[in-house]
């Protein structure tokens, strides 16, 4: 189904929606790490999309072992005192 | 639309000591996977309010904030995939094809792959499901920066409460 959609629009959508996403396209190649060192190189659109995927699963995957490590620590610290102070020390930066 | 990096950064700290204050955090009942959990629903909360309601993901993100396991069609939609481009394999071995056949095959084998990739990264993207391939691609510049803001944040809290742990001299 969403071919059928693609090529329709294709036929009554000029090419600016080509260059549109070509431009967007490029910006994901620039923010995404592994592709950023081939910024010279012609990466295509289906590469792109794989190493986006992959990387936000990756960013994903961080934010989940970064919350299992925040319980923990935060577990351990007794008193409301020190946590305050961790969180004054987030704010000084 | 686009912050800077510094400008999130601050929005992000701001909402997720809000969140945090908010859950009780001083409750010793607790377990470690409540906690966990409310530490990850507090982040996330904080990094979609932090784009103010104005992108999509950040909306989707607000209204059904507990984004379980990838659905299956993910594995279904590579699982095609790799089907699809081995029989494309096939046909190209069958060499009885001309040069215009093959890069017909190989221009067919690339959108195929765009297209379940598509799917895939709609997966990913909170409120993805509804929308075009253009505002895909933007949601998604977006909502990596706003993550990346979320894990640096998270990494300087782990660290600044392990300092914190270590045995004053």
């Amino acid at each position: 189904m969403s071919g059928r959609r693609s090529r329709s629009k294709q036929s009554s959508v000029s090419s600016i929606t080509d260059d549109q996403i070509t431009d967007l396209v490029s910006k994901l190649q620039h923010l995404i790490p592994e592709l950023r060192r081939r910024r010279f190189d012609k990466v295509s659109t289906s590469k792109v999309l794989q190493e986006t995927c992959n990387y936000i699963r990756s960013l994903h995957r961080e934010v989940e072992d970064l919350s299992d490590r925040l319980s923990q620590l935060l577990a351990s610290t007794d008193s409301d005192s020190d946590q305050a102070a961790i969180i004054r020390s987030l704010l000084m930066q | 639309m686009h912050l800077p990096h510094s400008t999130l950064k601050q929005e992000f700290v701001k909402k997720w000591i809000m969140g945090l204050q908010r859950c009780k955090f001083s409750n010793k009942n607790m377990s470690i996977f409540e906690r966990k959990k409310a530490i990850k629903l507090s982040a996330d909360t904080a990094m979609a309010s932090a784009r103010k309601g104005l992108t999509c993901w950040s909306r989707a993100l607000i209204s059904t904030p507990d984004r379980s396991a990838v659905p299956t069609t993910t594995r279904r939609a590579s699982l095609a995939c790799k089907k699809i481009v081995k029989r494309s394999r096939r046909i190209r071995r069958t060499a009885k094809c001309g040069a215009a056949r093959k890069r017909q095959i190989t221009r067919s084998v690339a959108q195929c792959l765009v297209r379940k990739r598509t799917q895939i990264l709609k997966s990913l993207i909170p409120g993805g499901e509804f929308m075009n391939e253009v505002c895909l691609i933007e949601e998604t510049l977006d909502y990596i920066t706003s993550l990346r803001v979320q894990v640096d944040v998270m990494r300087s809290l782990a660290s600044a409460s392990v300092r914190a742990s270590e045995p004053h001299n």
